[in-house]
Order: C-alpha cells, then structure tokens, then sequence
C-alpha cells in the first residue's frame, strides 16, 4: 500500500522538475500520436475551408451539431481548474494541493478550444475577424449585445484571462526554481518569468493574499461562463425543449461533473507518464471519488427537474421530442448509453472505497463520465432543432460527417498535447506547494493511533 | 483497532469544567418568562386558525398566509439540521458547536407535520390542474405527508443517535441525578464497535436528512406553488426554495447560536470560529440566491412570451413589487454587501446581523410566493389576469405570529429534554487539535483521523 513518504527537497526537485529538465522518449511518442491527432482536426478543418459548410452534416433545421456539442463540452471541461483550485482552496480541502496545476491548465487548454469552435463553425473564420476589427461596429455590423452569443465572448474570454493569471500567480514560486536550476537563455527566461521572485517573506505574504483574492473573485466568472452558455440555449422559446429556466445551474453543474472527472484521468495519466505514485497517491483519488458523487447526485437532481418539468406543461411538441428522446432509436440508444455512462455506473461504483482507490478503475470511470456527458450535451441541442419547426415536412436529421468527427477528434489531441507541451516547460506538479504541505504536515498520538494533522490557522 | 479519538466517559467531566455544565441544570426565571409569553403568542396563534377554519376550506385565498408560515418554518427550522448534517459529512472542525443546536430543530418538526394537515384540505386535488404527479394513483396528499413524516422521523432519529453517548454520560446533569427525561433505550457503553455503529449512523441518517428534505421541498414548492397557478412552468423554483431555505436555516442558526451564547451561558463553547464560519457560509449562500433567482427572472424575462410575462409581474414587478424589492434587499443586496467586509463576517454580531436580515426577507419572500399562489382561483392553461394581493387581516397576523412562536417555544423545550451542546463531538474535537510551532509562530493543527 503506497503511503506518504517523507521525500526529501533534493528528490522532490529532482522527481517534479524531471519533465522539465529531459526529453524522454515517452515525450516524443506522446507528442507524436497527440499530434496525429490533432492532425485529423486539421484535415477536417482545411476540408471545410475548402468545400465550404456543405461537407458538415448541419442542414436546415438542424444548424447546430457536432461543433457546438464540442464547444459546450470543453467549456464545461474548463470548470475543472476553478473548481479544484478555487473552492478547494477556499474550503482548505488539502488534498487538492498536487492536482491544482494539471487542473488550471486543463481549464485553460479546455478554454482555448472551447474558443476556437465558434469560429471554426463560422465557415469562413476570416469573416470572424472582418466583424469584430478594427472596431466592432465596422461597417455598420453591430453585434447584438443583447444576444447570449455576445456575452459568450466576454464571458469566455474573461474567464481565460482571468486563468491565465491564476495560473501565473501561482507559478511564480517554481518558475523561480526553475529559473534557479536552469543555464544560459532559459535561465533568462524563467528569471524574466519569475518577476524576480526571492520567496521573502513579504513576497510570500503578497503572494497569499492575490492567491486568496483570486480564488474568490474568479468564482463569479466560474460561475458565470457555463450559464451564459446555457442561456444560448434557455433563452430561445422556438426550440422544443431548450426554454427552460433550470439551464443555468444544470449546465453549471454538468460542467463541474464532466471538469472533475476529466481531472481524474489526468491524474492518472501524470501518475502513469511521470511515475509521480508518491505525489499522486491513492488517497487523493479517494478524496475526488467522494466530491464526484456529490457533484453527481446535485447534476442528477437538476437532470431530473428538467426532464420532469419539460413534460410538467404536457404541451404536444414538447411531449413528442422527449418520445423521441426516450422511444426512437438511434436517440433512445443514446439516451440510455448516456444515463448509464454519466450517472448510473459511475456513482454506484465510486460508492465503494476500494473503486475510488484504484486508479485504473478510476481512469475509466472518467473516461466515462465524460463521455456521457458528451451524449447529454448533443442530445439537448441536436433533437430539439430537428423537431424546431411546427411542420413535419420541415422536420429534419443529422449526421455527422467525416470532417465533424476530425474537428471533434482533433480538439481532444489539442487539449492533452497543450498539456503535454506545458509540463514540458512548466511543473506540472506546483512544488512549492508540496514543500508547503510537508512542512505544514504533522502527527499526534491519540492512545496507540498516530494520526495525521493539518494547518487550521 | 480501538477507535482511540473517541472520549471515555470519565473524559466529559475532565474536559468540561462544571461552571459550564450548570446553566443548563435547572431552568431560570428567564427561560419561564420566555416559555410563558411564546405559549401566550401561540395560543393566539391557535385562535387565528381557528378563526380562519370558520372561513371554510374552499376559501383558498384566505389560506395564503397560513401556507406561508408552514413554508417559513419548513424552510429555517426544518433545514437548519441540514446545516449540520452536511458539515457533518465535510467534516468541518467548527461545527462542533453547533451541531447539537442544529439538531435540536428536528424537535419543530413536530409541530410543521400538525401544521402541515389542513393545508391538504385547502388544496385541490391533481385532477384540475398541472401536477409532478401526472397520473400517479396515489395522491399528492398521501406523497406530501409520507415526505414529511420521513424527513421528520429521520431528523429525529438523528438527534437521537448524536445525543445518545451524551445522555449515556449523564452530562448537563448535577452528580447524584438521574438522566434526562428521555429514555435512553440502547444500552451505550461507548466501546470501538458502538463508535463505529454510531458514526456510521450519523453519516448515513445525516445523508439521508438531505435527501428527504431536498425531496419533500420539491414537491411542496410544485404542489402548493408552481401547480396552483396556470402557466407557471419553472423548473428551478423548487431549488431556489431550496437554496433559500439553506440561507434561512443558516441564519436561523447563527441567531440560535448568539442567543445560546449570550443568554445560555456557552460562551466558552460557541466562539467566533463557529460565526467566521458561518459567515461564509451565509455569504456563498447569499450568493446561491441570487444566482437561482436571476437564473429564472432572466430566462422568464427574455423569452417574452405572454403568458410569462403575467407571471413575472404577479410575483415580480406588479403590485408585488414592494414586497419584492423588500425582499431582494434583505436577502440579497444587504448581506452581501455587509458579509463581504471582512470585520464584519469575521466576527460574532456581524453574522448574526445579517440573519435577522435574511430570515426578515425570507418570511416576506414566503409571503410574498405562498400567498400570491393561493390567490389565483383561475383554473386553465395559462393565467390570464392579475388577482389581488391579500393584505394581512387579524387572523393571518395571529397564525404568522404563532407560527413562529410555536417554532421557538418548542425549540425552548427540546433544549430541556436533550443536551444543548454536543459534548462528545466538542471533546471530541478537543482531543484531535494540537499545536505545532512553524517558524516563530506556534500553529493549531487539527487531525483528521477519517
């Protein structure tokens, strides 16, 4: 059984700053399967630019498809990093400490090609850029500021900016032991990067103060970003079974649900990749076994509302989709494959401790999770617009295309190899951080028991 | 292995000096006045629901109030175990205070069920309008009191099972005296095995606490809500009634805690990590209440269909919009702005402030849902026009006052038939802190032994 070893600074430096420092041959074949990956986004892409929209599987009145789907997706994905950095922190739950990092930058990798699909859905992405530069009424093309697709943008960007910065503050410490062990120009680097930290005492105190500050002022944004998504969707009455007023906190945390849960495979796959076992032990699984089942039961609760309410009004079309929804195959498939990989087997798994502890049945639950959480989000957006219309003979399918399943593909190897690239340059793991806890660490005997303790003040 | 975090009996004593146990030995000159003027307000109480059951049952209207108090109490006495259930299972050291006074809230569930009967009367059934029960046949009436009789009874077994090794140890009672008035029942001799039974217990009637009450707030925010009137489809409205009654329940405790404290004489037990904490608990729930009720308005609002348009200005910016107002700055903009300071949330007065404000605005916010929804007597599809606010008469200030009398009196009485304070779990606490020096500074530290 792995326990808390008492590791020392030179092997701690030497176990995290590992990935910094070398290029295993792992490194290269990771980044080269990533990268084929990533190609298949590229070959969709350049196909679509070429042949135009048509090559996609969107048509009349199904407009909204496999692109969006993904966008909804890796912004939901993005909530990881606020979720266990942000009110992890505020709660003081110290297990988060190794995972805060993989966790930020997950958000922000999420984020970024969260960004891009808008864009890339557009068709004729230059056309993006013709609207919003130099100014955004060039033209006379004013955006619709009263539209959710508008406050997307500054949300989104927002909530990217403001991770940034969470994640910069928070590396400062280790860009300055990095910047320490380093020669020559990356020294100058990092020094550059480091903002010429010391780790004095009054540098320490500062550093704690914007840390606390921005973990509570990022909530908002947090908060803000998956419901403003949400409401592209809630805010419009023609779709069937989108005008609903519990979109908000449903998304939110369907975001938080599908965010910790693609943390979980990314642990897993630091602990694998890195051979981090003593930083990435057993217990904090444990403990993001037991978050995930509370996150999930409040997701289901909101599910269930949803779904209750949506047949509350027993209005006909509404009724109709959720026939579809339930009875039709192939949507009835999805459906089930959906409750039972986002819900059903994950939380009656993670009810057992020994689940939670092992980390490859970890690693699938995760996988699971997300890909339940995937078919949820494509089954609110693509029924809905096949049934939009009133006639029947405007009643209309989707199938995705070749391109679609490349950009969606592709947007997986995006993330995992900015992840990649990252723990190439930066630690993964925040080292600082793990000095922290084991100088905050101690123990208390209690009759025969020793048992661990943690900082209270 | 002996569980060894776990107190001996003969530890209780040693950990608590006798100064502290005495206040809660005999019952003051003080506590009698308060038993006496709370029985007075809710024998008043007693007689506006007498007053309002000559009105007859079919007067829907006339029952708004009453169903707002039933609301009110569901929400702050019924939800405050809540609070201590969930910190329970998070494992928060300064809830140790105030689990016992959490707990002790169960006790109001005795009276919300008595309260909770004739509202099945006024109600009508499922046949003439929308319902979450569709064709359920079973009745709403029969779903709505199981609910509540299992949230009840499950609040109360809690209470139980966390006062047993408390009862067992005889602490709160002079030497030489028997017990408390309740029976103990179960034989507790505080071995490991009895430990682990009761922490497992604890967890898993504190889980089920949650859940019952997140079920039975449901279906009473549809049923004698959202169904009564036409049209008002909004599927997050239970969960703001839920949220809210987070916000209440906390602050209905935080004021518990500070009249506890002052008048109670716990003043070395109930300390300010207990309000820093609950401080910020009311200042992310405050939060919470904005977000589901801003989730709602906006999508209402925007979607500009006429028929939620009527429904915004019945419970919104109609002749509401006072009530309204009043209630978004008392539950809302006031807290936030104060608990955001942090002298204020970190200290005793600051929190405690605050939930008078809150459980101000969320009786009116109570009023303000309940009796709007009791007015409408159209039946159909949608709403069609805006029936008139019931101003308060004798009777319906009678049945609120004694409502909330009737909450306190009883609480008052459960605080002499159990300890007022969770001594194993205190002592319990006091065991597992201990003190580490970092540097220059001498540091608390505090096991966590799960």
């Amino acid at each position: 059984m792995e326990t808390e070893n008492n590791i020392t600074e030179k092997q701690l430096h030497k176990d995290l700053l590992a990935p910094v420092f070398g290029f295993s041959r792992r490194f290269w074949i990771a980044a080269g399967v990533l990268s084929l990956v990533l190609l298949a986004a590229g070959l969709g892409f350049t196909w679509m630019l070429i042949k135009g929209l048509g090559v996609t599987g969107l048509n009349r009145p199904v407009m909204w498809g496999f692109m969006i789907t993904n966008f909804v997706f890796w912004v939901g994905i993005s909530h990881a990093g606020v979720m266990i950095s942000s009110i992890l922190r505020l709660s003081r739950a110290e297990w988060r400490l190794p995972l805060t990092r993989a966790a930020e930058v997950l958000t922000l990798m999420a984020l970024f090609t969260a960004a891009l699909h808008p864009i890339i859905h557009s068709g004729r992405p230059w056309r993006t850029m013709y609207w919003a530069f130099p100014y955004d009424f060039s033209r006379e093309i004013w955006p619709n500021i009263r539209s959710p697709l508008i406050w997307d943008v500054s949300a989104i960007f927002t909530y990217l900016i403001s991770s940034t910065l969470f994640v910069y503050i928070a590396l400062i410490p280790d860009l300055a032991i990095v910047r320490d062990r380093a020669s020559g120009i990356f020294r100058s680097i990092y020094g550059a990067l480091a903002l010429g930290w010391r780790g004095t005492n009054r540098q320490w105190q500062l550093h704690g103060i914007v840390s606390v500050l921005l973990a509570a002022l990022i909530l908002p944004v947090f908060v803000s970003v998956h419901s403003i998504v949400s409401w592209d969707f809630a805010a419009v009455t023609s779709v069937e079974g989108w005008h609903s007023t519990i979109f908000a906190p449903y998304f939110v945390a369907g975001a938080i649900h599908s965010g910790v849960s693609a943390v979980v495979v990314v642990m897993a796959l630091m602990r694998w990749f890195y051979g981090w076992n003593n930083y990435l032990r057993p217990e904090h699984f444990d403990a993001i076994g037991k978050l995930l089942i509370a996150i999930a039961l409040g997701w289901f609760y909101f599910f269930s509302m949803e779904f209750i309410f949506g047949l509350y009004s027993l209005e006909g079309p509404e009724i109709a989709l959720r026939n579809m929804q339930i009875f039709q195959p192939p949507w009835s498939i999805f459906s089930i494959v959906f409750l039972l990989t986002a819900f059903f087997i994950p939380v009656s798994l993670l009810l057992f401790r020994r689940v939670r502890r092992n980390i490859l049945a970890m690693f699938f639950l995760g996988i699971t999770v997300n890909i339940g959480m995937w078919l949820e989000r494509f089954l609110i957006i693509v029924p809905g617009l096949a049934r939009k219309t009133p006639f029947t003979f405007d009643w209309g399918t989707y199938r995705p295309s070749i391109a679609e399943i490349g950009i969606v593909t592709g947007s997986f190897g995006l993330v995992f190899l900015g992840l990649l690239i990252f723990a190439k340059i930066f630690p993964l793991v925040p080292i600082s951080d793990q000095k922290e806890g084991q100088a905050f660490k101690g123990e208390i005997q209690i009759g025969r028991v020793k048992i661990k303790t943690t900082l209270r003040d | 292995m002996p569980d060894n975090t776990t107190p001996a009996k003969t530890e209780y004593r040693s950990a608590l000096a006798p100064t502290h146990i005495q206040p809660m030995n005999k019952a003051g000159k003080r506590f009698w006045l308060a038993v006496g003027l709370l029985a007075i307000v809710f024998s008043m109480g007693v007689a506006g629901f007498i007053w309002r059951w000559q009105s007859g049952w079919d007067d829907r209207p006339a029952w708004g109030y009453y169903a707002a108090t039933f609301s009110f109490l569901l929400s702050t006495a019924q939800t405050a175990p809540l609070i201590s259930a969930g910190l329970r299972l998070v494992a928060g050291p300064w809830r140790r205070p105030l689990a016992r006074p959490a707990e002790l809230f169960a006790f109001v569930g005795i009276l919300n069920i008595l309260w909770f009967i004739p509202l099945l009367k006024v109600v009508p059934d499922t046949q003439h309008r929308r319902s979450i029960w569709f064709d359920s046949p079973i009745s709403f009436q029969i779903w709505e009191t199981i609910a509540l009789a299992v949230l009840i009874s499950c609040g109360l077994c809690l209470l139980y099972m966390a006062s047993m090794p408390d009862i067992a140890a005889k602490v709160g009672k002079a030497p030489g005296k028997q017990g408390f008035p309740v029976p103990l029942g179960l034989s507790w001799r505080g071995n490991p095995h009895q430990w682990r039974i009761l922490k497992l217990g604890l967890v898993v009637l504190g889980a089920g606490y949650i859940i019952f009450l997140i079920f039975q707030q449901t279906i009473f925010a549809s049923d004698f809500g959202l169904s009564l009137v036409p049209g008002w489809k909004d599927a997050l409205f239970p969960a703001y009634h839920i949220v809210s009654s987070l916000q209440a329940g906390t602050a209905l405790l935080t004021v518990s805690l500070f009249l506890l404290r002052q008048w109670g004489g716990l003043k070395d037990y109930i300390g300010l990590d207990t309000f820093k904490g609950l401080g910020r608990l009311l200042l992310v729930l405050t939060l919470l209440w904005f977000y589901f009720w801003w989730s709602s308005f906006i999508v209402l609002w925007y979607g500009r269909r006429p028929e939620e348009q009527l429904l915004l200005q019945l419970f919104v910016s109609g002749p509401i919009r006072p009530l309204f107002t009043l209630v978004l700055i008392l539950n809302f903009v006031l807290p936030f702005l104060l608990l955001l300071w942090s002298p204020i949330r970190k200290s005793i007065a600051g929190p405690v402030i605050v939930s008078v404000f809150i459980l101000s605005g969320t009786l009116l916010d109570r009023i303000r849902l309940f009796t709007t929804a009791f007015s409408v007597t159209e039946s159909g599809e949608v709403i069609k026009t805006l029936p008139p606010t019931r101003v308060p008469d004798t009777a319906d200030i009678f049945i609120l006052m004694g409502g909330l009398a009737g909450m306190a009196l009883t609480y008052l009485v459960a605080t002499r038939l159990l300890p007022v304070l969770s001594y194993w779990e205190i002592t319990q606490g006091k065991i597992l802190e201990s003190e580490k020096q970092i540097g220059l500074r001498k540091v608390k530290m505090v096991a966590k032994p799960e």
